[in-house]
C-alpha cells in the first residue's frame, strides 16, 4: 500500500512547521547536529544531572501526595464495575488513577508571602553562600510547611492537610504577565540597594507558555540523549508496560506544574497578592525598632509599594535574625522582647549560622530544590550549570540546625498568624460584604446599578469610574477595597484554604457581577475558577451540573481570555482547559469525554507550542482510556480512541525527534489495540494500520540510532525492530565517542560563541549578569 | 469530497474497503485525500467503533425501532464519520473529507461545485459543510441502503461467512458499490 511509503517525505514539511512554532529557541533540524552545538549532555556534569533528575523524579511520584492511590495496574476484576455515567467523586477514583494532578492543583495555589530584608541581613545571608539572600534561604522550605496544618472552614468544620505551603516572594518581581511590558516601567522605581530585586535575575513569575515548552524540550532531550543503553529497553520490552496510561508522564505533570508555577501578580485574580509580608532585621543592626519601621513604611507608601490594585494593608511578620556566632543573644532577646512589645504577638526570632557551610562538614545539608520555580528561572538554573565546568555542585548547603530553625519558623509564621489570618478575613468579608451583596437589599442594589446604568448618559462613563460601577474601565481594575475586590479576594482566599464550597458560590456571584460590568478579564478569571472549585468539591455531581454548569463556565472562560478583549491571555486559557481536562479525567466515565473535549480544544486554538501538541495529545489518549466499559464486552470503553490518539501522539513525537516519547507512545498504542491476547505480536485489523505502525516504530528505531550519533541508513535498513547484538554494539561505541567530540568542541577556540548559540537571548543575559553579580560579591 | 467507505465485521475486522470521490457536479469520483489523511483514514474509522457502540446500545432517538442508519456520528478534524449497522451487527462506516471549500478552510467561496451530500443543497447558510443536513443525510442514507441491498446479497451466498471475517473479494461487489457511489455522492 502507498501510504506508509509517502509516510517517510513527512519530516521536510514538519520541520516547516517546527520553526514557524514560537519556541524562542532556534531548533536545528537534525537530532544529530543539533546535539553536537548543546553543550549540556556531557555526562560528567553531575550537578545538571542532579537537577534534571530531581525535576523529574519530582513530577513523577510526590511523596507528599500520601493520599493518592497507588497506581495499580487495571485489573481485570473492574470489569464489572457500573458505569457511574460521570457521578464519580474524587475520592473514589477509577482503579489506575491516581490523584496526582489534583494535588498539584490544590498545592499549585497557595498564599504568597512577600519577603522584605533589611541590608544586614542580606549581607549575612550572603556570607552564608545564598546569593539571592533571605529570599533564597526560605523559598524551598516554605514550599511545604512541615506537619499537619489545620485548617477551620466557613462553616467550622476543621480539616488537616499535610501538604500545605506557601510562597515566599520578593517585592513586586512576580508583578504582570509577560506579555504587558509597560507595567514594569510605571512602578519599576526599585531600591538600588536592595541586591535581590529581579531587573538581575531571572524573572520569577511564570505565564510565558512558550518557556515553559522550552524548558519542558530540555528536559525531552536530557532524557533523550542521556538514557541508559537501549539494551536494557529492549530488555524491558516484552513486560507489558500496564503503569503506561495510569501514570501520566512526567514531562506532562512538568508542563503542568511549569504552567502553574510563579502565578503572576495581575489585577483580575488574586492568588499571587500577598497574604502576609515577613520584614526581616538582623541583630546587627543597630537600630532594630527604628529599621523595622522604615521597611515597613518603605513597603506601605514608599518605593517599594504594590501597585494601586493591590491591598496594602496585609498581615506584616516581624522576624530578627540572630546570629548565632557573632552576636549576642542577651541582646537579641532584649531587642525581640521590645519588638514584641512595638508589634505585637506577629514576631519571631530566628537564630541561624553566619559561617558558610560546605558539603563535607559534619551534620550540612543541602538546600532543597525550588519545586515551584518558574520556568525561566529554572531554565537559568540549567544554563547556569551547563556553563559551570566544575564537577562540585553549586547548590548552597547549611547547617542541621539552621533547617530546623527555619521549618519551625516557617510552622509558626504559618498555622499561627496566616491561616488564623485568613480564616479570619474570610469570616469577617463573609458577613460583611457577601451577605449582604447575596441578600435581598444586595440584590436590588446590583439590580437598580443595571437599571440606572441605562437611564444615565453612558457618555462620560468611560473616562471616569461612573457612579453606579466599581469599576476602572480605562484601567481595568477594581480597587481593593469596592465590594467586588473583596469578594474577589474572599473567594481565593476560600479557594486556598481549599473551601471549595464558599469559594465557588462567591465566584457564582461575581460571575454575574462582572459580566454587568462588562469587565471580561475579571469575567473570565470568576468563571475559570468557579468551574475549577466545583470540580475540586468533593461530592458527587449529577452529569446534568456537569453540563450545565462546567462546561459553560470553562467555555465562557477559555473564550473570555482569548477573544474578548484587545489584549488576549492565552496562557489563562491555557491553564482554564488543562486544569478543568485533568480535573475532569479524574471523575472518569463520561466525564472523560468532555475532558478529551477540551483537550482538543487545547489543540485546536493553537495555545500551545510543539511541544504541548504532543503533550496534550498524549493527554487526550489518556482521557478515552481512563473511561472502563461495562460488562464482558466493555461496552461503553474508548479503547479504540485511546489506541488512535496514541499513535497521533507517536506520530508527533517522532516529528519532533523525540525517539523514547514516540516509543512509549505506539507501546501504549499497541498494547491498547491488542488488549484481548497479551501474549505475542498482535496483528491490527487493517493491514494500512499494521503497514503504518511497522514503518513507524522502523523510523522511530532510525530515529533513535541517529539521536545516539549514528548513521540511520544502515541500521534502520534491517527491518527487525530487535537487532541485539549490534544494539549492543552500538551503544558501547557511542559512549565511548560522544563524549570526546564534545569535550573537544568546548575547549576549541570557538567554544563560548558555540556554547551560547542556542541560549534564548534573556535568559542568556540574565545568566551573565548575575555571573557579574557573583563575581562581585 | 473524498469518501473512504469500510464494512466491519462484528469483530471489528474490516470486510471490505473503497475509497472514492464524488461524482457529483463534475466530480471524477477519485477520491483526494493527502497521504498523510489517507494513511490515518483507516485509524479514524476504526476509532470510530467506540462511538458506534455507544450510539448502537444507546438510547434510541426514533421511537419504539432501532434505527439502521445511525446517521453522522463521529468527526476527527475535518473527517466525518457516518454508519450503517445491519441485524448481524455488521458495521457500515463512511468517511468524508469535504473539500477545503466547504470547510471554509480556503478563501474561495464553496458551493458552486458540490455534490449531493454536502455540496449545493447540504451547504448550511454559512456555506459550510454540515453533516447533519438533511440533504446530506439523505444522500449518504441512500447510498447505505443500496449498498445493504448488496451486501444482503452476497451475505446469502453460502460459501462466504462474514462471521469468519471472510474478506468481500468479489468484484461484481466492488462495481455495484461503486455504481452506488456514484449515483448518491
Amino acid at each position: 500500500m502507498t501510504p506508509p511509503q509517502d509516510a517517510a517525505p513527512k519530516p521536510p514539511k514538519y520541520s516547516v512547521d517546527l520553526e514557524s512554532m514560537n519556541l524562542p529557541r532556534k531548533r536545528a533540524s537534525s537530532p544529530a547536529s543539533s546535539i553536537s552545538s548543546l553543550p549540556s549532555f556531557r555526562t560528567s556534569n553531575p550537578s545538571l544531572h542532579k537537577l534534571f533528575e530531581s525535576t523529574a523524579s519530582a513530577s513523577g511520584s510526590r511523596p507528599g501526595s500520601g493520599s493518592a492511590t497507588p497506581t495499580a495496574s487495571v485489573a481485570p476484576a473492574s470489569i464489572f464495575s457500573g458505569l457511574r455515567n460521570g457521578a464519580g467523586t474524587p475520592g473514589s477514583l477509577p482503579p489506575g488513577v491516581s490523584d496526582e494532578h489534583r494535588t498539584l492543583i490544590q498545592r499549585a495555589f497557595a498564599p504568597h508571602v512577600v519577603v522584605l530584608a533589611d541590608v544586614e541581613t542580606e549581607e549575612l545571608i550572603r556570607g552564608k553562600g545564598f546569593e539571592g539572600g533571605l529570599l533564597q534561604l526560605l523559598r524551598p522550605f516554605g514550599e511545604s510547611v512541615p506537619g499537619k496544618v489545620t485548617i477551620r472552614d466557613s462553616v467550622g468544620a476543621s480539616k488537616s492537610y499535610e501538604d500545605f505551603g506557601v510562597r515566599f516572594v520578593g517585592v513586586n518581581e512576580s508583578l504582570g504577565l509577560p506579555s504587558m511590558p509597560g507595567r514594569e516601567a510605571s512602578n519599576g522605581k526599585r531600591d538600588s540597594s536592595r541586591v535581590s530585586s529581579s531587573s538581575i535575575r531571572p524573572r520569577r513569575v511564570g505565564g510565558d507558555v512558550s518557556q515553559i515548552e522550552e524548558l519542558v524540550d530540555r528536559h525531552l532531550q536530557y532524557s533523550e540523549f542521556n538514557t541508559q543503553d537501549m539494551v536494557s529497553d529492549y530488555m524491558n520490552q516484552g513486560e507489558p508496560q500496564l503503569q503506561g496510561s495510569a501514570t501520566s508522564s512526567p514531562f506532562y505533570s512538568l508542563y503542568l506544574r511549569r504552567l502553574l508555577s510563579g502565578l503572576p501578580l495581575v489585577p483580575h485574580e488574586t492568588f499571587a497578592h500577598p497574604v502576609a509580608g515577613v520584614i526581616a532585621i538582623s541583630s546587627r543592626n543597630t537600630n532594630p525598632i527604628e529599621e523595622l519601621r522604615r521597611l515597613y513604611s518603605r513597603q506601605h507608601d514608599g518605593d517599594l509599594r504594590f501597585p494601586q490594585w493591590v491591598e496594602n494593608d496585609f498581615l506584616r511578620y516581624y522576624v530578627l535574625i540572630h546570629d548565632e556566632e557573632t552576636g549576642d543573644i542577651a541582646k537579641s532577646n532584649q531587642t525581640f522582647d521590645s519588638m514584641k512589645r512595638h508589634f505585637g504577638l506577629h514576631c519571631h526570632l530566628l537564630r541561624l549560622k553566619s559561617q558558610q557551610c560546605i558539603p563535607s562538614d559534619d551534620d550540612s545539608v543541602r538546600l532543597p530544590t525550588c519545586e515551584w520555580m518558574s520556568a525561566s528561572e529554572e531554565l537559568a538554573e540549567i544554563q547556569k550549570r551547563e556553563l559551570a565546568d566544575e564537577i562540585t555542585d553549586p547548590t548552597p548547603y547549611l547547617p542541621d540546625s539552621d533547617t530546623t530553625a527555619i521549618r519551625t519558623f516557617i510552622r509558626e509564621l504559618v498555622a499561627q498568624s496566616i491561616i488564623p489570618n485568613m480564616e479570619r478575613a474570610v469570616s469577617t468579608w463573609n458577613e460583611q460584604v457577601l451577605a449582604r451583596r447575596r441578600g435581598l437589599s444586595g440584590r436590588f442594589m446590583s439590580l437598580s446599578k443595571r437599571w440606572t446604568s441605562f437611564g444615565s448618559s453612558r457618555s462620560s462613563s468611560s473616562s471616569i469610574p461612573s457612579a453606579n460601577s466599581n469599576y476602572d474601565s480605562l484601567q481595568g481594575f477594581y480597587r481593593p477595597d469596592a465590594p467586588e475586590a473583596l469578594m474577589r479576594k474572599l473567594a481565593d482566599y476560600c479557594f486556598m484554604l481549599r473551601d471549595y464550597k464558599l469559594g465557588l458560590s462567591t465566584y457564582d456571584i461575581l460571575r454575574t457581577d462582572f459580566q454587568n460590568d462588562k469587565a471580561w478579564r475579571h469575567y473570565a478569571g470568576a468563571a475559570e475558577m468557579a468551574a475549577i472549585s466545583a470540580l475540586l468539591t468533593t461530592g458527587p455531581q449529577s452529569s446534568k451540573t456537569r453540563t450545565e454548569n462546567i462546561d459553560s463556565w470553562i467555555e465562557a472562560a477559555s473564550y473570555s481570555y482569548t477573544d474578548r478583549q484587545r489584549s488576549a491571555a492565552p496562557y489563562y486559557a491555557l491553564r482554564t482547559l488543562a486544569l478543568g481536562l485533568e480535573l475532569l479525567r479524574l471523575r472518569g466515565s463520561s466525564a472523560a469525554d468532555d475532558a478529551a473535549r477540551w483537550a482538543s480544544r487545547i489543540l485546536e486554538t493553537g495555545l500551545v507550542g510543539a511541544v504541548g501538541t504532543s503533550l496534550f495529545t498524549e493527554r487526550i489518549s489518556a482521557c478515552h482510556a481512563v473511561r472502563n466499559g461495562i460488562g464482558a464486552l466493555k461496552l461503553g470503553s474508548r479503547r479504540r480512541k485511546a489506541a488512535f490518539w496514541a499513535v497521533l501522539a507517536a506520530e508527533s513525537w517522532w516529528r519532533m525527534g523525540k525517539a523514547l516519547q514516540a516509543e512509549k507512545c505506539i507501546d501504549n498504542a499497541l498494547r491498547l489495540y491488542g488488549t484481548q491476547n497479551d501474549a505475542g505480536p498482535v496483528q491490527l485489523p487493517y493491514r494500512d494500520m499494521q503497514a503504518f505502525i511497522d514503518n513507524m516504530r522502523q523510523q522511530i528505531l532510525g530515529l533513535r540510532l541517529a539521536n545516539r550519533g549514528l548513521r540511520d541508513d544502515e541500521d534502520s535498513e534491517d527491518g527487525d525492530p530487535i537487532p541485539g547484538h549490534t544494539v549492543v554494539e552500538e551503544a558501547t561505541e557511542s559512549l565511548d565517542i560522544l563524549p570526546r567530540a564534545h569535550r573537544k568542541s568546548l575547549i576549541g577556540a570557538v567554544a563560548p560563541a558555540l556554547a551560547l548559540e542556542p541560549l534564548s537571548p534573556r535568559v542568556e543575559t540574565a545568566a551573565e549578569l548575575k555571573d557579574d553579580h557573583f563575581e562581585g560579591v | 469530497m473524498s469518501y473512504y467507505f469500510t464494512i466491519f465485521s462484528p469483530t471489528d475486522t474490516p470486510l471490505y474497503t473503497h475509497d472514492f470521490g464524488t461524482s457529483r457536479s463534475g466530480g471524477d469520483g477519485i477520491p483526494h485525500f493527502t497521504s498523510s489523511e489517507r494513511a490515518l483514514a483507516p485509524f479514524i474509522l476504526h476509532s470510530a467503533l467506540d462511538i458506534v457502540e455507544e450510539v448502537q446500545w444507546g438510547a434510541s432517538t426514533s421511537s419504539g425501532s432501532a434505527p439502521m442508519y445511525l446517521k453522522h456520528i463521529d468527526k476527527y478534524a475535518n473527517n466525518f464519520v457516518s454508519c450503517w449497522i445491519t441485524g448481524a451487527n455488521v458495521r457500515f462506516l463512511l468517511l468524508t473529507r469535504p473539500r477545503d471549500e466547504a470547510l471554509g478552510l480556503s478563501g474561495t467561496t464553496g458551493g458552486s461545485r458540490g455534490s449531493l451530500a454536502g455540496g449545493r443543497s447540504g451547504l448550511t447558510s454559512a456555506g459550510l459543510y454540515n453533516p447533519s443536513a438533511p440533504a446530506t443525510e439523505e444522500a449518504v442514507k441512500n447510498f447505505f441502503v443500496d449498498v445493504y441491498e448488496i451486501w444482503v446479497k452476497t451475505v446469502m451466498n453460502p460459501f462466504f461467512h462474514a462471521g469468519n471475517g471472510d474478506i468481500v473479494k468479489s468484484p461484481v461487489f466492488r462495481a455495484r458499490v461503486g455504481a452506488a457511489a456514484k449515483k448518491f455522492l
